[in-house]
């Protein structure tokens, strides 16, 4: 009896003992292990005065991610997500090109009505004046009103695949940059 | 038959309006368009925006002092919306879903026709509604193609035909013509004379087609790396104009 009890105790200590296998490497790229640094992105923070500014810059601005189109009398609008909204005179569609950047730190959507441009910049409603493009500014905001807009802004996540420090939902991210980080998370 | 009246009336009314949009800027109350991918939309004094889990209604009618009117507590995984006459049309992963904004400061959700789960934009008129289902290991396991549902009474949006496309993503109409961009396989022109049987006339092989806007006479359209223009005077055979590069 004694016996079969110890073997009992022995071989679900082997089962268990199978199943805790230190994880001191990943067993593949998914492994998750915060105590290995490896080469990847890093948040960049900024304070949610400084990250949540509006401007506007008379100049082509690199496309960094692809977002929605929206069509305004002689002006075509493209999302960057997360950084802001490029500007396209349309004038003559057969010569059409970029002209200027609407800097919208967390922004993913956007319409417009009458002179005004409706966009999100994180988790806040902005209104944008942009009746003359020399004097693009803020003209009203509505904070938080869209929580999910911040938790889940495509600034949030890095620009590649690979791992990545997980940034801090307190703080506001506004960039990434290449560092020696915590195997953490893993974008795909 | 009231009702189809009615809704010819607001169709009739949101086209002449269309046609201010693209005319006249000037004007305080036009609106522009956006692509088919969009989470907002105005409509009269009222944004309409959806994250995955909420519809918001705010009231523009003061745009320095804009006021949350409501929140839906539906969940539908919610993707895109748009807009056609006094109906919002939201495309989720799990269907399509049709609110009245009839009373414009609460939606009401009239209609609504499920499919598998799958990521699916869409357009209306107010005969036909047109989704593209887009079957991937993030989107769900529906079949890709083009979905067309009977929405004359809304309540009971009807499957009317299924074609099935590889990669279909954004779309929009002009007319008789419906143009759905395919990813790499490029921009697909559909004639929907009959508008339960769209009927293939052209496929452009242009570039990876991902959204477009149909403005006027013009196609905008987003491609990977850019955006490409069609004159479309003739509305089923877009004629290339420019090409805005990143």
């Amino acid at each position: 009896m004694l016996m079969r009890k110890a073997l009992l105790f022995l071989s679900v200590a082997i089962v268990l003992f199978a199943c805790f296998k230190p994880i001191r490497e990943p067993r593949d790229p998914n492994g998750y292990n915060p105590a290995i640094k490896v080469w990847g992105y890093k948040p960049v923070y900024s304070t949610e005065t400084l990250a949540k500014t509006i401007a506007y810059i008379p100049a082509v601005e690199p496309v960094i991610r692809e977002g929605n189109i929206y069509a305004f009398g002689n002006y075509i609008f493209q999302i960057d997500p997360g950084a802001g909204i490029h500007v396209i005179d349309n004038t003559t569609p057969a010569s059409a090109k970029r002209i200027g950047f609407i800097r919208v730190r967390g922004c993913s959507q956007m319409s417009i009505k009458g002179d005004k441009l409706y966009t999100n910049s994180y988790n806040d409603l902005v209104i944008v004046d942009f009746t003359d493009l020399s004097n693009v500014r803020e003209h009203s905001r509505v904070k938080n009103i869209f929580p999910e807009f911040r938790e889940y802004s495509p600034i949030a996540f890095p620009p590649d695949k690979g791992w990545y420090k997980c940034p801090s939902m307190d703080s506001l991210v506004i960039g990434w940059v290449m560092d020696s980080i915590p195997q953490q998370c893993y974008y795909q | 038959m009231r009702i189809l009246y009615y809704v010819y009336i607001v169709a009739f009314v949101a086209l002449v309006s269309c046609e201010k949009a693209v005319e006249s800027t000037s004007l305080a109350s036009t609106t522009g368009k956006g692509g088919s991918l969009t989470r907002f939309t105005i409509a009269g004094n009222y944004l309409y925006a959806v994250d995955a889990h909420f519809l918001y209604t705010i009231n523009i009618t003061d745009p320095a002092h804009p006021v949350k009117a409501g929140q839906s507590d539906l969940n539908f995984d919610m993707e895109t919306i748009y807009n056609y006459g006094s109906y919002l049309f939201v495309g989720s992963r799990t269907g399509l879903y049709i609110y009245s904004i009839s009373t414009p400061s609460s939606p009401r959700l009239v209609g609504e026709a499920k499919h598998a789960r799958s990521c699916d934009p869409v357009v209306a008129n107010d005969t036909a509604s047109y989704t593209t289902l887009f079957g991937s290991s993030t989107c769900g396991p529906a079949t890709s193609g083009l979905y067309v549902h009977d929405v004359r009474n809304v309540q009971t949006p009807f499957l009317k035909k299924t074609i099935p496309l590889n990669n279909p993503i954004g779309l929009g109409m002009a007319d008789s013509a419906l143009y759905v961009c395919c990813g790499s396989e490029g921009l697909k022109v559909f004639s929907i004379k009959d508008a339960y049987n769209p009927v293939l006339i052209q496929t452009k092989p242009d570039g990876h087609f991902v959204d477009l806007i149909p403005y006027g006479d013009l196609l905008i359209c987003r491609v990977n790396n850019g955006l490409k223009l069609y004159d479309i005077s003739n509305r089923l055979a877009p004629l290339f104009i420019k090409e805005v590069t990143n």
